[in-house]
Formats: structure tokens, sequence, C-alpha cells
């Protein structure tokens, strides 16, 4: 048998830090780096023929109405994209991790659990973000060639004098400083959607059941507004049935709030009251799924 | 038991598990699965310690509550005297688990790179931590290539790299060798033999019998829960009432001397036979190429 050392020969190590953002982007990081080489941003190339298709099948519309379409349709298809993007790829981050094990590796390294969470929530959020700021920058490119367009042949045959008024009216039908918000609700409800799917990860047992509860979700989201509505203002509910409205209504937040694209497609001004209370929602949603998750992951039984 | 080992038992254990019991309730009924019960022992410092026992015995739920994956029902697991549900424990402790398999689409270096980004290393620290492992483990040819093309033995051998990599004093090695050729197997055997002469304590988890054989120096038995043996492997294993000689370059009046003296003694000789290679041996020796050896197999296998 081979004589043994004494373990004091390996070199002292570095002390242990309780809360390290060094490990936090590690992990985010590394998430990323796996969601980059799984090619997630080749739907972009779909988000870029779906805008240029919109723009090009609209050429007898009033100006107008087709900076409304294609609005429009590149921020529906932003939505969509995102909250595509946020569920599949959230759901399959805990049921991989624990199936192939390294889920074990990362935790039996110093590794707290609320790290590791936060490590995997943040690196999809990096993923959201980079993917509404290339959909966005798609958009705006979309968006100035359409402006050229229509400016070259809303001058043509205008008195000198009226073509400064012309182009002022083009452009503010195009750019509106309302996109921005806009944009940005989109990307928190993604955010949103995304911890959601993460919370439903930490007790699921794989990726297809967390997909589906998912959508179920993002569907109820959406139709509840319309059934509470509805039942209200009928005579006939009950108490009970207002009980249920209300635990839906508190459990899962009313998805169609999240969204100031109609406002922004319509042309009206959104107020920063307006933009604040519907981030302020999203943001809480986010907050309060993540911890759920969190609370949930910490004592789950490995 | 040599010095070095008695040296480790007075610094305190390794990992001390102390009435450990787990229940696992089955939902939605009344049962319960009782998968550790009462379980009791050390590793010492400098240890390579074999837990054994069929499928399902609770070998592996005892090993995920010493890493702090499972909670325990009852008792106490500590690891170099913390808490094993402790986080900073696990600065000690490098795991290695069953068929892991790893993050597919990074390269070698990228995931010691990650593995050590965690334990929070950094720079050239890191660097030369990480091209230490790969030579130790003999990837370094492969250090570029993508984990998805990796080989079973390769894949356990990028575990234990990363199992390695904030410099732990335990490791715990969940059935290393599991799907590897017997050349990958013998390769991960010597591993272990290396870190257990660099100071490190390993505890072992493995079916190959043989294998624990080699290189524990001390198991424990698990069955249905219970350790039902535990102790020294060369006490646990030894036949008490026989003695065994092995003989080179014996004339054969030689053996018909002692087989005499045997018989007149009244001792009884129970066997008398050329000793064999293992058939692990065997088809190493086989299937090595460029490998010139005049060794006979029963010498090598005692280096």
């Amino acid at each position: 048998m081979m004589d043994t050392p004494p373990a004091s020969t390996l070199p002292p190590r570095t002390p242990h830090k309780l809360f390290s953002p060094a490990r936090i982007w590690a992990i985010a990081s590394n998430t990323l780096l796996e969601l980059v080489r799984l090619k997630v941003f080749y739907f972009l190339l779909l988000f870029a023929l779906l805008i240029i298709g919109s723009s090009a099948f609209m050429l007898d519309f009033k100006f107008q109405e087709q900076f409304q379409v294609l609005k429009d349709m590149s921020l529906g298809s932003m939505s969509i994209f995102t909250w595509l993007l946020s569920v599949l790829a959230t759901s399959m981050l805990l049921p991989k991790e624990i199936e192939d094990r390294t889920l074990y590796t990362i935790l039996a390294k110093p590794v707290p659990r609320l790290e590791y969470l936060m490590g995997k929530l943040l690196g999809i959020l990096v993923l959201l973000l980079i993917s509404i700021l290339l959909m966005s920058a798609l958009f705006v490119v979309a968006l100035y060639i359409k402006q050229q367009q229509v400016l070259a042949d809303a001058v043509q045959g205008v008195p000198p004098e009226q073509v400064q008024a012309v182009i002022r009216g083009v452009k503010a039908s195009s750019f509106t400083v309302s996109l921005i918000p806009c944009i940005v609700v989109i990307y928190i409800k993604s955010a949103l959607l995304a911890s959601f799917t993460l919370l439903v990860s930490t007790f699921a047992t794989s990726s297809i059941f967390t997909v589906i509860v998912s959508f179920v979700v993002y569907f109820i989201g959406h139709v509840q507004g319309i059934a509470r509505e509805s039942l209200l203002s009928s005579p006939h509910t009950t108490a009970l049935s207002k009980i249920f409205l209300a635990f839906v209504a508190l459990l899962f937040p009313d998805l169609r709030l999240l969204s100031l694209t109609d406002d922004v497609v319509a042309g009206n001004a959104i107020s920063s009251t307006i933009f604040l209370k519907t981030a302020g929602l999203g943001v809480s949603y986010f907050c309060v799924y993540s911890l759920m998750a969190y609370l949930i992951f910490a004592f789950k039984e490995l | 038991m040599n010095d070095k080992i008695l040296e480790g038992e007075a610094s305190g254990p390794a990992i001390s598990i102390r009435h450990l019991t787990k229940v696992f309730p089955i939902p939605f009924r009344r049962e319960r699965v009782v998968a550790v019960k009462d379980l009791s022992l050390d590793v010492l410092p400098g240890q390579v310690y074999g837990l054994l026992g069929p499928n399902g015995s609770g070998k592996s739920t005892a090993m995920k509550i010493v890493l702090g994956l499972v909670t325990p029902s009852a008792g106490q697991t500590q690891i170099f005297g913390r808490d094993s549900s402790d986080v900073e424990s696990r600065e000690d402790v490098g795991f290695l688990p069953e068929n892991p398999y790893f993050y597919k689409y990074l390269t070698g270096e990228e995931t010691l790179r990650f593995y050590g980004k965690i334990c929070g290393l950094s720079g050239s620290k890191l660097r030369a931590k990480i091209a230490e492992l790969l030579k130790l483990v003999g990837l370094e040819d492969a250090r570029d290539r993508r984990l998805g093309g990796y080989s079973k033995g390769m894949l356990q051998r990028i575990g234990l790299a990363q199992a390695l990599i904030q410099d732990p004093r335990l490791l715990v090695l969940d059935e290393p060798t599991a799907g590897v050729d017997p050349a990958g197997s013998r390769e991960i055997r010597d591993l272990i033999l290396d870190f257990k002469s660099r100071g490190i304590t390993v505890l072992l988890c493995s079916h190959l019998l043989g294998q624990v054989q080699e290189i524990c120096d001390r198991i424990g038995i698990l069955s249905r829960g219970v350790l039902v043996r535990e102790g020294r492997l060369d006490d646990l294993v030894a036949i008490e009432n026989q003695t065994e000689l092995i003989l080179e370059n014996a004339p054969p009046p030689l053996i018909g001397e002692i087989k005499a003296l045997v018989e007149g003694s009244g001792a009884r000789l129970v066997e008398a036979r050329k000793p064999h290679t293992t058939l692990e041996q065997l088809f190493l020796e086989v299937t090595a190429s460029g490998k010139e050896t005049n060794e006979r197999p029963h010498e090598r296998r005692k280096e």
C-alpha cells in the first residue's frame, strides 16, 4: 500500500466569499454561451423575413397605414419571439442539468443555490436583452428604409413651401419616442415569463411539462381579463366565482396590461405614469416569481 | 495502518457521519422508503475509502447528503469538521458523479475554466491550474475539442480534472470507471493512487470490487441502507487461519519437501498451484501497442 502524505502539502486556498457576483456571472455567461452555441439566434432570420415581408406587401396603403402595419407586425413579432425564447430556453435549464448531472458538479462546489439560480436567470435575461436589441436594430433599419421610400414619394409634386410640413408629417408617423417604452415593456414581459418558467422548472420533472404549463399560463394571462369583465358584468356570477377570479388575478398577471403596442401603433403618446405603472407591474411579478423559484429550489432534494 | 494515516487520525476525520438516517416519503401514499438507516462512519485524511453495496443500498443517498445535495432526516455529516450543509464545507470537496455529461458544447479547457471561475479562480492562477490538470489527466491534446466529441474515458478524466480544480482535500467519486474500457479504467485507478500520494482523501463508490480491493485502505458495505461491514480492507478480506507463500524458481524437490513438512506438522495444504494473472492484466497486455516489455504479468501487477 502506498504512503500517504499529510493533507497539509496542498496549497492554501482563497477564503470563500458568501456572495460573489463573479460566480453568478460565470454561471450566467456559461448559460448564455450554451444557448448561443445551440444557435438560438437563427430565429432572427425569421424575424427579418417577417418585417421585410410586411414592408413589401403594403405599397398601396397610405403612408400612415404603412407605418402602422410595419410597427404592429414588428412589435408583435418581437413580443412573440421573446416569449417563445424565454419559455423554451428557460424550460430546459434545470431539468437538463439534473439529467446530465452537471447540476451536482456545480452545487458540490462552494456555490450557494441562490447564486446558481441567479446566474441561470441572468444568463436568460442577457440572452433576451441581446435578442431584443438585435430585433430593435432590424426594426429601426426597416422603419428608416420605409421612411426614406415614403419621403421620396410624398414630396413629389408638392409645392416647395409645403415640403417641410410633409417631411415633418412623415417623420412624426415613423419614429416616435413612445417606441422606446414599448420595447422596454416587451423586454420586461419576456423577463417575467422567463421567471415564471424558471419557477415551474424548479418542481417539474421534465422540460416538456414546464413548456406546457408556461404556455397555458401565457394563455390564461391573456384571456383572464376578458373572462373577468364578462363574468363580473353578469348578474349570475356567484361569490365563489369571484373569489376564484381574484385568486387567478393574483397568481397570474393580466398580460394584456403588459403591452403598449396598441397605443404606439395608434400613434398615441405614452405618459411616464402609464409606462412606470406597466413596467412596475411586470417587474413586481418578475421579483415574486423569482423569489418563489428560489424558495422551492433552496429546499429541493436533488 | 501506516504512520501517515495515523497522523490524519489525530487531526480529525475528513468525513464524519453520525447516526445518519434518510427517509423518502412516497407522494400520494402513506409509505416511506428508508434509504439510509443510522449510518455512522469516519473517513480519515489521506485514506481511500470504498463505500460498497448493491443498487439501491443507499450509497448515492449517503454521498449526496455528505455533499449537501440532500437533507438528512436525522443525524449529522461533517467535512473536515464543518457541517456538510454549509456551503463553505464544499471548498474542500471535489465531486465526480456517475456517468456525467457536462456541457457538450464546451471544450475541455473551457470546462475547466468554468469550474475554476465558480470556485473563485481567475487570471494566470486559473490558466496555470488548467494546464496542470489537463496534463495530469492526459488531455492536453484534446483541450480544444468540444466534450461532445470525447469518449467515455475522456469524459471521466475531464470530470476528475474539474473535481480537482480548487485543490480540494477530499474527492468524492461515484462509479468513476463505469462504462470505461479496461485501459481507461486502469488509468483512472492510477490517477486515484496519484491523488492519494498527494494527500487527497478519496471516498469511492464502485461496483468493481477488484478495483476497490486494489486501491482502498478501508471499506464500508451498505445493504438496504444499513452498514453491515466496516473496517480496514486487509482485516476484512484476510482468512485468519490460512497462510499464502508464493515462491519463484522453486525446484520440484523443494516443493516436495515443503509438502512433506506441512503434512508432518498436522497442518493441511489447501491448494498448491501457479498464480494467475488477471483477465484485466491479460487484456491490457495484448491490447497495448508499441510497448515492448519483458516483464511477466504478475511482476507488473505489483508495481
